[in-house]
């Protein structure tokens, strides 16, 4: 009890309430633009917590994160431009609703899915922490390159109407992959020499360029005026809707929680893990990817359930799982604080503190997200030959500020022609990011757990979370080509 | 139906309005440094260490001359930010960059460097230094340095980095050579991918820096053989130093650590130079970053000056002979 009026007089403390609503309309606002990631903003936001308590510096920079991890899906839904990486699965079924004008009913989707998941992923965080802290330890290189075999059986299920135009696509994205120095010995691959290449392909500049240039350029070369307003006006999202949807939002918070408690997987994975999952198991498949209420509650849901199990092993562990919690591990230090197992003997207090200030930060977002819908859905109202420009403008901006490299516009640009030349062949853009992004990983933990094992292949099936991983891809690929057959016959 | 003539025309207008609200104005130079606000070019990407202590510096240094703005430059092991300070021009008597190993590794790695790492810089300060330790997994069975040689001598051992080119990476090869070990490098991405290997004992060593591994000695997860600095460190003091119990295997001028410095184009002021070091020698000396330093195991900067670039061209020896021998000169 005496614990329970510290752990309060810590955390009832109107400087928190103020760190964590700021800190989540910062994440919102910088999530939504693109190029501006939550990275960014959690890292400039970290010498403004110097002088501030620990407890108060480090709300405000998770709030940032989360709010983030949302407000990437807003721009996302809206002009097909996700605003994080994580939110490029949320735009294959929320930018088709709102061309079909339920762009409100996408955003409230994306909005209480997201809200949803990271009450699980809170929950997780401060009931199971030291469970899931195992599990991730038990990952080594072996389990990584299982889960990574599995994850990739995922281009089946986003690879829109032809899964031979997915393949293809997901090998183009390996292949600009590849692009850089060679993780072992350094070796330069497809680099021409070019020291912009040499750490491999900046990824804003290729998500941007993929996803939102085709839509600017298709404006400018269609014949017709597109009638299409993406208003939010229309239906909202329904109870009825949202209870069918979930079944798959508790998946996804699941899947995003298990992703983000093993370190360096990350949201974007997990939103398309948890999207193909929601496909797979719907009644309505034929419909995902043509503007699917799951379909976007899947996605959110995944990278959402990710925030709040990533701070999982970097509090049990003191180990970041991504660069965000790596900067909220410096926040840590610099108070004086050292996440792992030390904090939770002499900062229990603190912890708990924590705890309740990321549990509030859920409601935050709620109505945070709520007011954001309202004032991000006047971008909706703006005709877009006055839109588009600016939307160029802010792709070019943000490939830029990635990097402060002018490299990278051209980059973002040359990938816009690729993702133009993708929606005139009927190819998926979908695939080619998953290759992208998990091509390396799949190799690195390829070839690591070789070097591990020095050659060793029995390695490879060293214990049960391999063989788990080792069934689910076989059962994901059987399951993929059952459908094939079943569909083609 | 509207025509794409029209639409063009009004999305120009509308582009070249945004374009000129969005312009930045210059502002307008004065006569005594500084006249204008400070460029501190991080090399690597938001987040990293490098990036979290040049923030700090910068907020430090902000308070003693003037607004101090931090910019990321990441890009091929930090040279494409070197390279950029190296060029010069309009600005460079207000740009800093903030040097570290990847500065000396980065310019024995990559190719066709378009710069001298030495020549074209002025040096002004180490500010701050933290030292790697030699870390084995709680389940090891090796629980000296000795040992360690004697196992890596008989059979393959691997160490782990956060990826190649890294001062940890670099600090591996560099046992290995001395050693004459065949160790086994095993590259992660980022010392939050390589610990758990390290932890797991899926990797027999690590050349870690020390705020990362720090809490994982103190809990009993890891154990430190040794410390790469020439003595040992503050915060392990029962921790013995490389050289001390490495010489009879040629670890007798085994030193390295993670250094973190400013440097500026090589036309950067005189005046600058005397008042930058002076305000961070009062940094240095000052109670806020006393009390910072120990939170990443680190202790200040010595070097000043024309020290700091001997030092660096120290350095840039050690590493370029590492990296020829471990072949990874590209």
């Amino acid at each position: 009890m005496e614990n329970f009026s510290e752990v309060m007089s810590l955390f009832l403390s109107v400087d928190n309430f103020i760190a964590i609503a700021v800190g989540v309309l910062i994440g919102v606002v910088v999530g939504a633009i693109p190029g501006l990631t939550a990275t960014m903003a959690v890292a400039l936001a970290l010498p403004f917590t110097f002088s501030l308590e620990p407890v108060t510096a480090i709300l405000l920079l998770v709030g940032i994160y989360k709010g983030g991890m949302y407000g990437g899906s807003i721009t996302a839904i809206l002009i097909r431009t996700p605003g994080s990486p994580a939110s490029a699965c949320t735009l294959l079924d929320g930018y088709p609703m709102a061309q079909q004008g339920k762009a409100k009913k996408a955003l409230k989707t994306a909005l209480y899915s997201s809200v949803v998941a990271d009450v699980i992923s809170n929950v997780a965080l401060i009931f199971f922490a030291a469970y899931l802290a195992k599990i991730a330890l038990n990952f080594g290189p072996p389990e990584y390159f299982w889960l990574i075999c599995f994850s990739l059986t995922i281009i089946v299920s986003v690879s829109g109407s032809s899964v031979v135009k997915g393949l293809i696509a997901a090998f183009l994205g390996i292949i600009v992959s590849t692009i850089g120095l060679d993780a072992v010995y350094g070796t330069q691959r497809l680099t021409f020499d070019n020291y912009n290449l040499m750490d491999r392909v900046s990824f804003i500049p290729l998500l941007i360029g993929l996803f939102a240039i085709p839509e600017v350029i298709d404006f400018y070369t269609s014949k017709v005026a597109p009638h299409i307003r993406t208003a939010v006006t229309g239906a909202s999202l329904t109870w009825q809707e949202f209870k069918a949807s979930l079944k798959t939002i508790i998946r996804g918070s699941v899947i995003g929680v298990i992703i983000g408690a093993i370190p360096g997987t990350g949201a974007t994975s997990a939103a398309f893990i948890s999207y193909s999952e929601a496909k797979r198991t719907s009644p309505r498949k034929d419909n995902f990817g043509k503007g699917e209420v799951e379909g976007v509650a899947a996605a959110e849901a995944g990278n959402n359930g990710v925030a709040g199990a990533t701070l999982i092993p970097l509090l049990s562990l003191g180990i970041p799982g991504d660069v965000i919690t790596a900067i909220i591990l410096g926040a840590f230090m610099i108070h004086g604080l050292t996440p792992g197992p030390v904090l939770f003997q002499e900062n229990l207090t603190l912890v708990y503190a924590l705890f309740c200030g990321i549990l509030v930060s859920s409601v935050v977002l709620l109505v945070v997200g709520n007011a954001a819908i309202k004032y991000f859905s006047l971008i909706a109202d703006i005709p877009k030959t006055i839109l588009l420009p600016i939307v160029l403008m802010f792709c070019i901006y943000g490939a830029y500020a990635v990097n402060n490299s002018t490299f990278d516009i051209g980059l973002m640009l040359a990938f816009g022609i690729l993702g133009f030349v993708f929606n005139r062949t009927g190819i998926a853009a979908a695939p080619f990011l998953i290759g992208f992004i998990l091509g390396p990983m799949f190799e690195d933990n390829l070839r690591r757990t070789i070097l591990i094992s020095k050659g060793d292949p029995s390695v490879f099936f060293r214990g049960p979370i391999t063989w788990v991983f080792v069934l689910l891809t076989v059962a994901s690929l059987a399951f993929a080509v059952r459908r094939y057959w079943v569909t083609r016959n | 139906m509207i025509s794409t003539s029209t639409k063009l025309f009004k999305s120009a207008v509308v582009a070249a309005v945004a374009s000129v609200t969005l312009a930045m104005t210059g502002v307008a130079h004065g006569e005594e440094w500084p006249s204008d606000n400070i460029r501190l070019v991080v090399p690597y990407s938001a987040g990293g260490t490098t990036d979290l202590l040049s923030r700090k510096v910068a907020d430090l240094l902000q308070k003693e001359l003037t607004t101090v703005v931090v910019e990321n430059r990441p890009g091929a092991g930090s040279t494409v930010a070197t390279a950029q300070l190296a060029r010069g021009g309009r600005g460079s008597d207000h740009m800093l960059v903030m040097a570290s190993p990847g500065h000396t590794i980065g310019a024995s790695i990559y190719p066709n460097l378009r710069y001298d790492p030495v020549e074209d810089f002025v040096f002004i300060r180490n500010v701050i230094d933290i030292p790697n330790v030699m870390v084995v997994p709680a389940s090891s069975p090796y629980n000296s340095v000795e040992e360690f040689v004697a196992a890596a001598r008989e059979g393959q051992l691997s160490f782990s980095s956060p990826g190649i080119g890294s001062s940890i990476h670099m600090s591996g090869e560099l046992f290995k050579n001395l050693t004459q070990t065949n160790l086994i490098h095993v590259p992660f991405r980022g010392s939050g991918e390589a610990l758990p290997a390290l932890l797991a004992g899926d990797v027999d060593v690590a050349f870690e820096n020390m705020p990362t591994v720090y809490p994982h000695i103190q809990s009993g997860k890891l154990k430190a053989l040794a410390v790469t600095t020439a003595e040992r460190s503050e915060f392990l003091p029962e921790v013995p130093a490389l050289q001390e119990v490495g010489a009879e295997f040629g670890l007798g001028d085994y030193v390295t650590s993670a250094w973190f410095g400013l440097i500026a184009h090589k036309s950067f002021p005189e005046e600058a130079q005397a008042k930058l070091g002076a305000a961070l020698e009062k940094i240095v000396e000052s109670k806020n970053f006393k009390s910072f330093l120990p939170q990443f195991g680190a202790v200040a900067g010595k070097e000043v000056g024309d020290e700091f670039r001997a030092f660096v061209a120290d350095e840039l020896e050690k590493w370029a002979e590492v990296a020829e021998q471990a072949n990874l000169k590209r």
